[in-house]
């Protein structure tokens, strides 16, 4: 298989077994990322969640979401941005859980879902790369923390609680958009499921 | 203005230091005191004049010009002296040299009364110790010889104060909070001596004041450094804020003016932006209903300010920064309530959480279960609102210790548990509790003294066991966590009777530590089955422990405490007697009973029935029908009981009263009136009534001191009747009392009573009626409801009796005895509807009703016959008399004499023959002259007449029809007397063309015809003469019936009218049946219209006799309405 090739083509089965297998579990956290971000946005109060109240995207250091130039990029290219983004969205996730165990301790759910999301952007983000490993396409390898993570943390101690409320909700935000986007991606590679 | 008027008169300069006067009386210098009082004699805002002081103020000025006066003309010339002081240990004084002379030209200054006193100098100021109380006399010397003298006096002296100087102004941004210290230089000054501050913030930039707060210290000899706090309600970080202050000295020793010293140079307090917070306060903590500010410093301009959904007016302060007020906050959710401004190409926030400071800890209880940790809990009262790092912290801290727990939070558990753990001290029984609850809003506290030893709640008792000690004592041990060596355990022992009332025993038991605890329960019943529960408290009560687990136990066995309620019947026959005897309690069986001995004795002898095994509570013994006692005896496990013994003859009762009683649900009350002579009991047993004697049902024993019971049985059932016998014991037997008869509950009866019209009258009907069986009666019979109203037969009216309808007339027979009614003051000839319905007391049973029908009224009959019967007679009577009279006249008119028909010759009679037998004369058709001959001439064949029967007897001759012309010509002759009559044919109408007919007179032939079925509505009357049966009407039906006999009717001469299928029309003259089960049957009496004989049905035995309307004689006759 040539990896730069964005059409998909037969694979062994094991392998491809593993990519449908991945691209099954980037579809289901599609869904959990979209219940995450609204039991996120519920939990924050006003203005959070009405229309019209947009905050500016805060830029986080080694992670943004996905640009629009990214269909652009070869599949693998892509693949292994994909997995350097969820690669950290784990520890910022937990960052957020743990500002929102302070601020909702009574709500079990949003903090659960906090948990669950780290843990399937964890796995994956593995997944995604043992594709991208399969594929004979290394994978960026585990780096230090994220300069992400360091970053949000210092926020999140430093600024406000409605900056952290901002910060949290442009986490799961972007969450979901790498998680869907991984999904597309991972579509190319499933045979017969090309969109 | 008070100022400016006051320096028009010189005394008093702007800065209010006091000017220098000569010799002022000092009722004036008083009259103005109130004028110089300083400004700290009022707070932040000044002191405004009253509407009566301008008048009071030019009193005093003018008071005072007068004053002035008359020192200007006892010295000359006025020259100002003033003095000030800033210690009130040396005085500054001033003052304007006189008119002509220059001021280096003072030469010397000298004080009266001091020593040393004069001063050199060259100028015209002098700073001097200050002087003692009272007047000192000044004089100034200048050097061309002239001499100014003053009077000068501490009062007249002023007090200024140095300017404070504030060591250092800070700021608290993150609570808007500034802070201020200065020192008070107190070492400068007489002490004790009182200072009044006063502090000014202003805000900037417009320099408005926000704040002017004044308050007093002492000064105390030495220099103290001051601090002041003030929160600003906007953000600090928002505007610059300045800060002054000034002070006042107010020095009882000193007696001259006190002023103010001047304002210190304003510190300012600015905040230097950064790029991440833009919106303050930040995360701000704040009580519930209070108000804040919140501003945003931008460098753009803000477009909205909100606070959570709700957007608010913004308040621009300086630049682009606005600010948002938000007043009487509401408590916030759990993250806070959010803050949000948004400008053109960013959005800031801020967080705020308004709560509640704790609630004063509410039922704080602690106690111990074991001895080893004291449980303290709470109620935390209003909830703050506030959680997380926000949230109550709570400590709990015990002073003679002085030990102290924190409250550990599980923010996650839903029904926070408000307790704390505190280890007990070996010894300590004295504790003082205190529990704090603290958070960013305040804190509260609640405490609770105690001494451990009364407050005790052990633990729940477990491993409870029980022993048995015999069939009615126990032993119940069980272990206790816990330390109580110290203390006595008051124990309770909850012991349940299956199904059966609870019983609480108390014990008091020696503590011990870690121990089990035993305590003997007895008083037990034997074979009982017991459910034993334990708690534990001390004996200085304080709670009780919950209770243990049950635990169930069943006593061991002991012999019956009795035998067991015995009863005999003797069978049918009289050869056996059957004894009964009801099992045991369990309370008096006190095991399982197995088996019952029972035996007969006489006074020869003693007859024992083998052993009988439970549950088998019955024995028969063939006896002969004598005396006999009857001994029953229970056996269980442990023994055999008493035995139980009765008699097997009843003692004779021959007055017995039968006498009713109804029960409720499946109970039924009997009473009965003490009977001293009955000393063992009472007996009283049932059976079904409808059963054969002798019957038992069941039977119960009461108490001989029971004058009623109860009886219940699953057996009885609603409306079945049941008899009831209550036997009476004596020592010599049993008795009978009383005989009952009673239901359950009485129900309705399920048929009807069978009545009968036993006899009917024009007016009258008597109705008789049967009992009802006891088996359908259901009840006890209270009564018979009888309605009747005119009415027949299925006429909707009469089908169903509608209560309160009018036409309803109802006799209610209460009495039960009676079975017949006459019903009276009825119509005559009418038709009534019967009901009859049986009720008990459980309703109205069904009903049966009848269609009588009334008899004619017999005299108003009788007239109607008699009267047109007197009537024809006279009429006939008169008529015979006339006709005889006039019988020459009626003869000549109606009769006259007849041509012999000998002297025509074409009639020509056989002489032989018309002379041999008059009654045999043939008419021959001889050529003869004819008195009349009429011939009918039709032009189509001639009309059958099928639509009448007459016809003439000449013309139906078949022989001679068929020698005559039979088609156009019909010749008749015949022998007088003739009558002609000419109808119209409407067969021959139809044709257009016309008939005569001749007819003879029938009326001698034919008897007046019953009316046919379709004129039996009309009047008899209209049809009492012949009527030809041509013109009877003739329906479709009659036509279809001639056209298909047609040919029949053609050569039979003689046919009925119609088919006897047609006589089951109903004619009203006939009889009916009313009875409601029967069908309606006609039995009229057609007659054959060619015969005119009656043919009268077969009997109908089912069928009424009256008719239903018109009279006839057969009506006349029939005397039964129905049967």
């Amino acid at each position: 298989m040539d990896p730069q090739a964005d059409s998909p083509v037969s694979f062994l089965p094991h392998l491809e077994a593993k990519i449908r297998q991945t691209h099954n579990l980037a579809r289901l956290l599609t869904k959990y990322a979209e219940q995450l971000l609204e039991e996120y946005v519920q939990q924050q109060g006003d203005p959070f969640g009405l229309p019209g109240f947009s905050p500016p995207r805060l830029s986080l250091a080694g992670l943004s979401g996905p640009s629009p130039s990214h269909m652009g990029l070869p599949l693998s290219e892509r693949l292994r941005q994909d997995a350097a983004a969820l690669d950290a969205l784990p520890g910022l996730l937990d960052a957020v859980r743990r500002r929102q165990a302070e601020l909702n301790p009574s709500s079990p759910r949003l903090l659960r879902n906090l948990e669950d999301a780290a843990r399937q952007a964890r796995a994956l983000g593995v997944a995604v790369e043992t594709v991208l490993a399969a594929l004979g396409s290394a994978a960026r390898g585990p780096g230090p923390e994220p300069a992400a993570t360091t970053a949000l943390s210092t926020a999140n101690n430093a600024a406000g609680i409605f900056s952290a409320k901002v910060l949290g909700l442009h986490v799961c935000g972007l969450y979901g958009e790498w998680v869907n986007r991984t999904e597309g991606d991972l579509s190319q590679l499933v045979p017969g499921d090309v969109a | 203005m008070s100022e400016s008027r006051v320096a028009e008169f010189g005394f008093f300069t702007k800065d209010r230091t006091a000017c220098f006067r000569l010799t002022a009386p000092h009722t004036a210098m008083g009259a103005y005191s109130w004028w110089k009082e300083p400004s700290w004699m009022v707070d932040s805002k000044r002191r405004r004049m009253t509407p009566n002081w301008p008048w009071l103020l030019s009193a005093l000025t003018l008071l005072q010009v007068n004053a002035v006066q008359a020192h200007s003309l006892k010295r000359g010339s006025a020259q100002d002296l003033k003095c000030t002081t800033k210690n009130m240990q040396v005085w500054d004084c001033t003052w304007t040299a006189p008119v002509g002379v220059s001021p280096g030209t003072v030469k010397e200054v000298c004080i009266k009364d001091r020593l040393n006193s004069c001063h050199r100098l060259e100028s015209t100021n002098i700073k001097i110790a200050a002087l003692s109380p009272g007047d000192h006399e000044v004089a100034i010397n200048y050097l061309n010889g002239f001499q100014s003298k003053f009077t000068l006096n501490e009062n007249d002296v002023s007090l200024i104060p140095d300017t404070p100087e504030s060591l250092d102004l800070s700021a608290d941004f993150s609570t808007s909070t500034l802070h201020l210290r200065w020192n008070d230089r107190g070492s400068a000054f007489p002490y004790p001596c009182n200072a009044t501050w006063e502090i000014k913030v202003l805000q900037n930039p417009s320099m408005e004041l926000v704040k002017l707060v004044s308050f007093n210290t002492t000064l105390s000899g030495r220099d103290i450094v001051h601090h002041w706090n003030w929160t600003s309600d906007l953000p600090l970080q928002c505007a610059t804020h300045s800060v002054g202050i000034r002070w006042y000295i107010d020095y009882n020793r000193f007696s001259g003016y006190k002023v103010w010293s001047d304002w210190s140079p304003l510190k300012n307090v600015s905040w230097t932006p950064n790029s991440e917070t833009n919106v303050f306060p930040q995360d701000k903590v704040i009580l519930a209903g209070s108000d804040i500010t919140f501003c945003c410093v931008s460098q753009t301009k803000v477009l909205s300010g909100q606070i959570g959904k709700t957007f608010c007016p913004l308040i621009h302060l300086y630049g682009e920064n606005v600010a948002i007020h938000i007043r009487n906050i509401s408590v916030s959710e759990n993250s806070g309530t959010n803050v949000v401004f948004t400008t053109e190409d960013n959005v800031y926030g801020t967080v705020v959480f308004a709560g509640y400071p704790p609630d004063i800890p509410q039922k704080l209880n602690c106690e111990t279960h074991d001895f080893k940790e004291i449980i303290c809990s709470w109620n935390p009262g209003r909830p703050t609102g506030l959680v997380g790092p926000r949230n109550t912290d709570y400590t709990l801290s015990e002073s003679i210790s002085g030990k102290s727990v924190p409250f550990k939070r599980f923010e996650t558990l839903t029904n926070e548990s408000y307790r704390l753990a505190f280890q007990m001290l070996p010894g300590q029984e004295i504790h003082n509790f205190t529990l704090t609850g603290r958070n960013p809003l305040g804190h509260a506290e609640s405490a609770v003294f105690i001494n451990i030893t009364e407050r005790v709640a052990p633990h729940v008792p477990v491993s409870l066991r029980v022993k048995d000690i015999s069939s009615t004592v126990v032993t119940l041990s069980w272990h206790l966590p816990g330390n109580f060596a110290k203390i006595n355990l008051l124990c309770q022992v909850e012991i349940c009777k299956a199904s059966s009332e609870r019983e609480v025993r108390n014990a008091t038991i020696k503590g011990a530590e870690e121990s089990s605890y035993l305590v003997a329960v007895d008083k037990l019943n034997p074979y009982t089955l017991y459910t034993f529960r334990v708690r534990c408290s001390t004996e200085t009560f304080w709670k009780w422990s919950k209770w243990s687990n049950e635990k169930r136990h069943l006593t061991t066995e002991a012999i019956p405490s009795r035998g067991p309620d015995t009863w005999r019947e003797w069978s049918s026959d009289g050869k056996n007697l059957i004894i009964y005897w009801k099992p045991l309690p369990i309370n008096e069986a006190n095991g399982k009973i197995l088996s019952y001995n029972v035996s007969c004795s006489s006074n020869e002898e003693t007859q024992s029935l083998s052993e009988i095994l439970d549950p088998q509570h019955r024995a028969e013994i063939q006896l002969e029908k004598s005396d006999y006692i009857i001994s029953v005896v229970a056996k269980n496990s442990a023994g055999s009981s008493p035995p139980s013994k009765i008699a097997s003859m009843e003692i004779p009762n021959d007055d017995i009263i039968v006498e009713q009683a109804v029960g409720m649900g499946k109970r039924i009350f009997l009473s009965w009136h003490p009977d001293p002579n009955m000393t063992c009991d009472y007996v009283i047993k049932w059976c079904n009534s409808s059963r054969s004697e002798p019957c038992l049902m069941d039977w119960i024993k009461v108490p001989s001191n029971s004058t009623k019971t109860v009886i219940e049985s699953d057996q009885f059932q609603p409306g079945v009747r049941y008899n009831f016998y209550l036997y009476g014991c004596t020592n010599q037997g049993y008795q009978l009392l009383r005989s009952i008869i009673g239901y359950i509950e009485e129900l309705a009866p399920i048929v009807a009573p069978n009545f009968t019209v036993e006899d009917t009258s024009a007016d009258s009907i008597l109705v008789k009626w049967e009992d009802i069986p006891v088996e359908e009666l259901r009840g006890f019979l209270r009564g018979y409801l009888f309605y009747f109203q005119k009415g027949e037969r299925d006429t909707p009216k009469t089908r169903t009796f509608e209560t309160g309808h009018s036409d309803i007339k109802l006799k209610n027979i209460t009495d039960i005895s009676q079975k017949t009614l006459r019903i009276a003051d009825l119509q005559g000839k009418t038709s009534y509807h019967l009901v009859l319905r049986a009720y008990t007391h459980g309703g109205l049973g069904p009903e049966k009703s009848m269609f009588v029908v009334t008899k004619e009224n017999s005299v108003g009959l009788i007239i109607a016959i008699l009267i047109p019967v007197a009537v024809a007679v006279i009429v006939g009577v008169v008529t015979s008399i006339l006709c005889y009279r006039k019988r020459e006249w009626i003869k000549e008119t109606f009769y006259p004499d007849i041509p012999n028909p000998e002297n025509c010759k074409a009639l020509q009679f056989q002489k032989s023959i018309c002379e041999g037998s008059s009654a045999l004369k043939t008419l021959e058709m001889n050529p003869c002259t004819p008195n009349n001959v009429e011939v009918l001439e039709s032009r189509s064949i001639v009309p059958k007449i099928e639509d009448t029967e007459i016809i003439s007897p000449v013309a139906e001759r078949p022989g001679e029809s068929s020698e005559a012309d039979p088609e156009n010509h019909v010749v008749v002759s015949y022998c007088p007397p003739i009558i002609e009559e000419e109808i119209a044919n409407p067969a021959a109408d139809e044709v257009g063309g016309t008939s005569q007919v001749v007819y003879i007179d029938v009326q001698s032939m034919y008897q007046p015809q019953a009316k046919p079925e379709e004129e039996q509505g009309i009047d008899p009357g209209v049809v009492a003469a012949y009527k030809p049966q041509m013109r009877l009407p003739i329906n479709s039906a009659v036509e279809d019936f001639a056209a298909a006999e047609d040919e029949a009717d053609k050569t039979a001469g003689y046919r009925p009218q119609a088919n006897v299928n047609t006589w089951n029309l109903v004619s009203p003259d006939s009889p009916r049946s009313t009875d409601s089960n029967s069908e309606i049957v006609s039995f009229g009496s057609p007659c054959s219209i060619n015969s005119r004989q009656f043919l009268i049905p077969p009997k109908d035995e089912d069928s009424p006799k009256s008719n239903g309307g018109g009279w006839s004689f057969t009506n006349f006759f029939q005397n039964k309405p129905n049967d």
